[in-house]
């Protein structure tokens, strides 16, 4: 590189502060998300303590979370299917951090699990499946590391009937299966 | 599944300049006038003014790092882009390196003779830390409730990595440490250092696997190229540098539906800018690699997905030194994002440079040990979704 | 199933909020933008970037050339160049005084600022004569927008 010398003008976070001429602005942007059909449709099977997927009708892919449409065959999913939310984990991590990277008192175990799903085509070591994006509790930060809990049998804890909202935390966490 | 890219040009396409700003947590520049800086650097090296411009293109990572709205426009001027056809192109993470892509199909079509490629990132507006950027990657219906930080997801992969390619944290702490160490020669490095496995395993843990060490910082910063035609080249230099190949791919955004130990997506990206660039054996025609490293595993990640090394065998190789700066296929010899920053467009195009000075032996105590001809720059970007790849060549 | 009787599945579609998790921006001033910081700050003094024979305002650091431009002063006559009378608040309320916001360009540079003209709606008129009213020295932080109070018309000695 031709250039020893780079430009740019470092600052520190206090020399920033004191330079005159900054401006601070302080947004204030509300939303309003639409969940859209086959996922309000998943919500409200959440609220009823069930699990639910579509099926595309052509190439038999099982899709949970459910989409309105199968993203290889680009035809609509027509066929909705129950699935009994056990499962294997396929990854677990340990967090320590809060989404604010706030230290946490007590960690928290958070995992992708595969779901079972009936009369799904894939094979085991398939690239997707049907699976979940969640918490886990019954187990130990030393189980995550040491690898223990990456393929154990998991099912849903599910909050109260009278707590649920319709909402992914409708599901309190995934717990290992007895036995 | 890979696609077959129309490769009847008009011009074949050369990099014939590259510039680049520092890069630091935070600086005082405007994100125009660090556009400006690393533009003007680019002119300079290859010999040019603005005034031979015909086009220009931008790339710039979210709106809500630098707080400004339509960062393409706003960023035109200090690009050059004014009064020239200018387009602002964006793919997450992917962005730095799609920014030569774009420029490639923009001078390969026989549309513009030579293109000012530019790509600005500053992240140091968002208070209290751009993290709370991050935030809006999430689903909003199925994931944010559940509270994440960015790291869980880069977490989730690196543990499944670890399991499935049976690879102990060790390992894959080495990245970070080469890396560091590769970026003490860069000028532009925000986070070089000589640090030691022990280090990175005494670091802070945020979310296990991932640690402090294994993570690429927060920074401000701007990098560009200056492409031109085949005519052009042969005008303004003896040393033109040739894009080869070009590839990008887009997986969807269900990351947690599909297996995370091995990224689709970059290998169909890698495979379609190979078969451009006539490449067959990529592991023994590629002389210098700059895989993207915003975390350490990810490197091993994307080596295999852009088939250096066979699944799973990135961690093996990586302990060999097959990777190091007078290894046998070095990668990150810049220092990569772990060393050198990671201004997130910026930092993927530094990337490109880095390839395009290590093909003209211009980089200085970088310069890897082994001759070099050919060497690919890939970046990835979204949730675990886009992957950009370049093969440059001589 | 077709498409247009797939959307009758879910009896109820299911609403999420947001909100952007920043809880604020800082914006640095940039090269000649500090320059000029200081200079408003300190002084009460307008600087522009200088190319050629060119002063740019607000200052730019850099020239349409992509060269470096040079520090100057920009010194005016300021004047409307564009105005717009706001007479009513975003919810449709009368206001008691009409606000008065206007694209005001100095005579000696290319450029310009947006900002607030006391005046009276009716007299104000595309060429007037304007001239910057400051915050007392202690109270300006070097940005123009928040520094200059308001635009007022320039009375010409003698005519008042």
């Amino acid at each position: 590189m031709g250039e020893p010398r780079l430009p740019g003008t470092y600052l520190k976070e206090k020399e920033m502060y004191q330079l005159p001429g900054i401006v601070e602005h302080r947004p204030d942007a509300k939303y309003s998300f639409s969940a859209g059909q086959a996922v309000s449709r998943f919500l409200e099977g959440l609220k009823q303590g069930r699990i639910l997927g579509k099926r595309c009708p052509r190439c038999g892919r099982v899709y949970v979370p459910p989409r309105s449409y199968c993203e290889y065959c680009f035809a609509p999913t027509a066929e909705w299917v129950e699935v009994s939310g056990e499962g294997e984990v396929n990854t677990a991590v340990v967090s320590y951090i809060s989404t604010f990277r706030e230290r946490l008192e007590e960690p928290e175990i958070i995992a992708v699990i595969r779901l079972y799903a009936p009369g799904y085509t894939g094979k085991k070591d398939e690239y997707e499946f049907p699976g979940i994006f969640h918490k886990l509790c019954g187990v130990k930060p030393e189980d995550v590391m040491s690898g223990r809990v990456i393929g154990m049998r998991v099912r849903p804890r599910w909050k109260p009937p009278e707590r649920r909202v319709g909402s992914i935390t409708d599901i309190e966490c995934f717990e290992p299966v007895e036995g | 599944m890979v696609a077959r890219p129309n490769i009847h040009v008009k011009s074949k396409v050369a990099i014939v300049g590259a510039g680049l700003t520092l890069f630091r947590r935070r600086m005082l520049e405007t994100p125009r006038e660090l556009a400006w800086e690393a533009a003007r650097m680019a002119l300079e090296q290859a010999g040019l003014t603005l005034r031979d411009i015909d086009c220009v293109v931008v790339g710039s990572a979210p709106d809500a790092f630098d707080g400004v709205h339509m960062k393409g426009e706003y960023l035109a001027d200090g690009a050059g882009g004014i009064g020239r056809p200018t387009v602002r192109v964006f793919v997450g993470g992917g962005t730095g390196v799609f920014v030569p892509i774009a420029a490639w199909w923009h001078v390969a079509s026989g549309l513009c003779r030579s293109v000012l490629a530019v790509a600005e990132e500053k992240m140091s507006p968002a208070h209290p830390h751009p993290q709370g950027v991050f935030a809006y990657i999430w689903d909003p219906i199925l994931e944010r409730p559940l509270g994440p930080n960015l790291i869980w997801i880069f977490a989730l992969e690196m543990r499944r990595y670890m399991y499935k390619c049976n690879v102990p944290k060790e390992t894959i702490a080495k990245v970070s440490v080469k890396n560091k160490r590769n970026a003490l020669d860069h000028p532009a490095a925000q986070a070089a250092a000589k640090i030691t496995v022990e280090d990175v395993l005494k670091s802070e843990v945020l979310v296990w696997p991932v640690q402090r060490l294994d993570i690429s910082p927060v920074s401000d910063g701007a990098a560009a190229l200056v492409m031109v035609n085949e005519n052009e080249a042969r005008r303004v230099t003896d040393s033109p540098v040739w894009v080869e190949g070009v590839g990008w791919t887009l997986d969807n955004t269900h990351w947690y539906n599909r297996e995370l130990a091995y990224p689709r997506y970059v290998n169909y990206a890698a495979r379609m800018a190979y078969k451009m660039a006539g490449i067959e054996r990529p592991w023994k025609e590629i002389d210098v690699a700059e895989p993207y490293d915003p975390f350490d595993y990810k490197e091993l990640h994307h080596i295999e997905g852009l088939m250096l090394a066979r699944r799973c065998e990135a961690p093996k190789l990586l302990e060999e030194g097959w990777f190091d700066r007078d290894g046998e296929l070095p990668t990150s010899p810049s220092g990569g994002l772990l060393g050198v920053g990671n201004p997130i467009a910026a930092a993927g195009l530094m990337k490109v440079a880095e390839i395009f000075w290590q093909l003209r032996y211009e980089a200085g105590a970088r310069q890897v040990k082994k001759p070099v001809h050919k060497g690919v720059a890939q970046a990835w970007g979204d949730l675990m979704q886009a992957a950009t790849v370049v093969v440059l060549g001589v | 199933m077709a498409w247009s009787m797939w959307w009758k599945e879910a009896r109820r579609i299911y609403k999420f909020p947001g909100k952007m998790e920043v809880e604020k921006y800082v914006y640095t001033p940039g090269l000649h933008g500090l320059e000029a910081a200081r200079k408003l700050k300190e002084e009460g003094k307008f600087v522009g970037t200088k190319c050629g024979d060119t002063i740019y305002y607000p200052p730019t650091t850099f020239c349409p050339d992509f060269s470096e431009g040079g520090l100057a002063e920009v010194r005016g006559p300021w004047r409307v160049a564009a105005f717009t009378v706001i007479r009513e608040t975003m919810e449709g309320e009368r206001l008691e005084k009409p606000i008065v916001v206007a694209l005001i360009v100095p005579d000696d540079a290319v450029g310009g600022i947006i900002h607030y003209v006391d005046v009276d709606p009716d007299k104000i008129y595309i060429g007037m004569e304007v001239e910057p009213v400051l915050k007392p020295r202690e109270e300006r932080k070097g940005n123009p927008v928040e520094d200059i109070v308001h635009f007022k018309p320039k009375i010409e000695e003698g005519e008042g």
